[in-house]
């Protein structure tokens, strides 16, 4: 334990003795170290993948995030819930650096994967996005046959070549592709409901197919973490469940990050719920069954029994 | 169903849980004495309106289900319900128990063994579960742990008066050849045991009442 996560321990020690008469949130006048006390409340298991410290972003003036530190465990889900605007899809996208691609934000702090800072120069984002793959809410999948979307990535990055000027130069990955298409679809389960239909244009698919596939797509370069945002909210039930399903299969291999609205989800399918609230706050990070069953903070627990403004 | 129609409906369980705790409990009050007094009639009574009860607990359980399926409470209104959902029954079978001690006095129109003081142990069974509603009423932690506390007093009480009936029973001299008077004696004695037995039974649902009372104010599961 470094002694940074010393200190934590002791801090919580110091806040669960006192937590039945000092009250952890107030509407006002609350403080960073308030925030802290409630993070560090989270029982840490496991090795961190990816851990952010003090994280600030700004878009323009606006304080989008602030002061963010949390750590993801490996081969988890964790689900990041909050209001709209609070945050929590900011925080996601600093994760894998999608906020470079926005002019206006400034990220401020740090994002570790495996130990090793996401924020310095010289980072290979190409690199970086391979290792931390990204899911949308709508599915997005290329205008391109099922096959083509999976193979799109491994062959932009020279992992697999194929037709004439492969061959012409002695090199054939056909069967490579063929079994890379094929795992990432089973691993996406969609392998069963597209495996005689390769060539078809996959806007063809349903919606939950098609989410299914860019979450193939994803696996395809071989990702360690898959940021999913809100991967469900545009899909029926039954597409929902498979969804859900598909990400606790997952789990036990990569590191998932959700971002959801969906409370229930959250709940259903995440090992630790992060809660961010307005103002760019995570407000506690704790374990879902304490979040969901007796969450520490009353801004938390006023959240997600519904008990608004 | 909004959230205000949803809070409100959380109210509305509470009033209705607390409800069917006050008529079981008047029933249990009058079991007592009927069996205290030998009234035949008050015993009666009790015994044939527990259809009354049942009806409300299959209402409430009900309600409750629809709130789990409707509503998917979590966090305090999560263990508000999933208690309130386990209290039921167990008020419930308080009811049966009232009903059982009432049947004791409808089989019997008689008291024996003057010396074991049923009183003092219904007395205290039903203290404990009139407190483990009011601490259901007032999110009161504290007098959840007292309860379950109470409870080894009525166990010993209530281990006392067992021992005592059959030591007396060991020791009363009865004439063999009077059939009568041994199957009557056998009869009071199972019986008195019977009904030690439930009062010890309704302070074990008091004590349950308490700890799922504690673990929607304090989402401690202690004495769950």
């Amino acid at each position: 334990m470094s002694d940074s996560q010393q200190t934590h321990s002791q801090t919580q020690t110091r806040t669960s003795t006192t937590d039945s008469d000092q009250p952890l949130e107030t509407t006002s006048g609350e403080t960073v170290e308030e925030t802290k006390d409630e993070w560090v409340e989270y029982d840490f298991r496991g090795e961190a993948k990816m851990v952010a410290e003090d994280l600030d972003v700004y878009y323009g003036d606006d304080h989008a995030l602030k002061s963010v530190s949390m750590e993801i465990p490996e081969k988890s889900v964790t689900a990041l819930i909050g209001p709209s605007g609070c945050g929590k899809s900011t925080y996601l996208r600093c994760l894998n650096r999608m906020n470079d691609r926005i002019n206006a934000a400034r990220v401020d702090g740090s994002v570790q994967l495996d130990g090793n800072e996401i924020y310095q120069d010289g980072i290979n984002l190409v690199e970086l996005r391979k290792r931390v793959g990204m899911v949308f809410q709508s599915p997005n999948p290329f205008p391109k046959s099922i096959r083509d979307n999976i193979a799109y990535g491994p062959r932009k990055h020279g992992d697999i070549e194929t037709g004439l000027l492969a061959r012409m130069l002695g090199r054939d990955d056909s069967n490579e592709e063929r079994e890379l298409v094929e795992r990432s679809l089973k691993q996406a389960a969609l392998w069963g409901e597209v495996h005689d239909r390769l060539d078809d244009n996959a806007l063809g698919l349903s919606g939950g197919q098609q989410q299914r596939l860019c979450i193939a797509r994803c696996l395809s370069v071989g990702p360690e973490v898959i940021l999913m945002d809100e991967p469900a909210s545009a899909l029926d039930p039954i597409a929902t469940a498979k969804i859900e399903d598909l990400i606790d299969d997952l789990s036990e291999e990569y590191t998932v990050v959700i971002v959801t609205h969906n409370m229930q989800q959250a709940a259903r399918i995440s090992d630790q719920t992060a809660v961010f609230l307005t103002g760019g706050k995570l407000v506690e990070y704790a374990d879902t069954d304490q979040i969901f069953e007796n969450p520490r903070s009353q801004r938390v627990e006023d959240y997600i029994t519904g008990k608004f403004g | 169903m909004t959230r205000d129609d949803f809070q409100q409906s959380l109210a509305n369980l509470r009033t209705d849980v607390l409800e069917m705790s006050d008529c079981v409990t008047d029933r249990l009050e009058r079991a007592l004495t009927a069996l205290e007094t030998v009234d035949e009639e008050a015993a009666r009574d009790v015994a044939t309106a527990d259809d009354a009860i049942d009806r409300r607990y299959l209402d409430l359980e009900s309600t409750c289900i629809q709130l789990f399926a409707r509503q998917q409470p979590v966090a305090t209104d999560l263990r508000f319900v999933a208690s309130s959902f386990k209290i039921l029954t167990d008020l419930e079978r308080v009811g049966d128990l009232a009903v059982n001690l009432a049947q004791y006095t409808l089989a019997a129109d008689r008291k024996r063994f003057e010396e074991v003081d049923l009183s003092a142990i219904g007395t205290l069974a039903l203290e404990m579960l009139d407190d483990a509603m009011t601490a259901y009423r007032t999110d009161d932690a504290a007098l959840c742990r007292d309860i379950a506390d109470r409870d080894d007093e009525l166990d010993t009480l209530c281990q006392r008066a067992s021992e005592r009936v059959v030591r007396d029973l060991i020791e009363r001299e009865v004439d063999n050849g009077d059939t009568w008077a041994v199957e009557e004696l056998m009869d009071d004695v199972s019986r008195l045991l019977l009904i030690v037995r439930d009062l010890e039974r309704v302070g074990d649902h008091a004590v349950n009442i308490a700890a799922r009372t504690l673990y929607m104010v304090e989402s401690d599961p202690a004495l769950v």
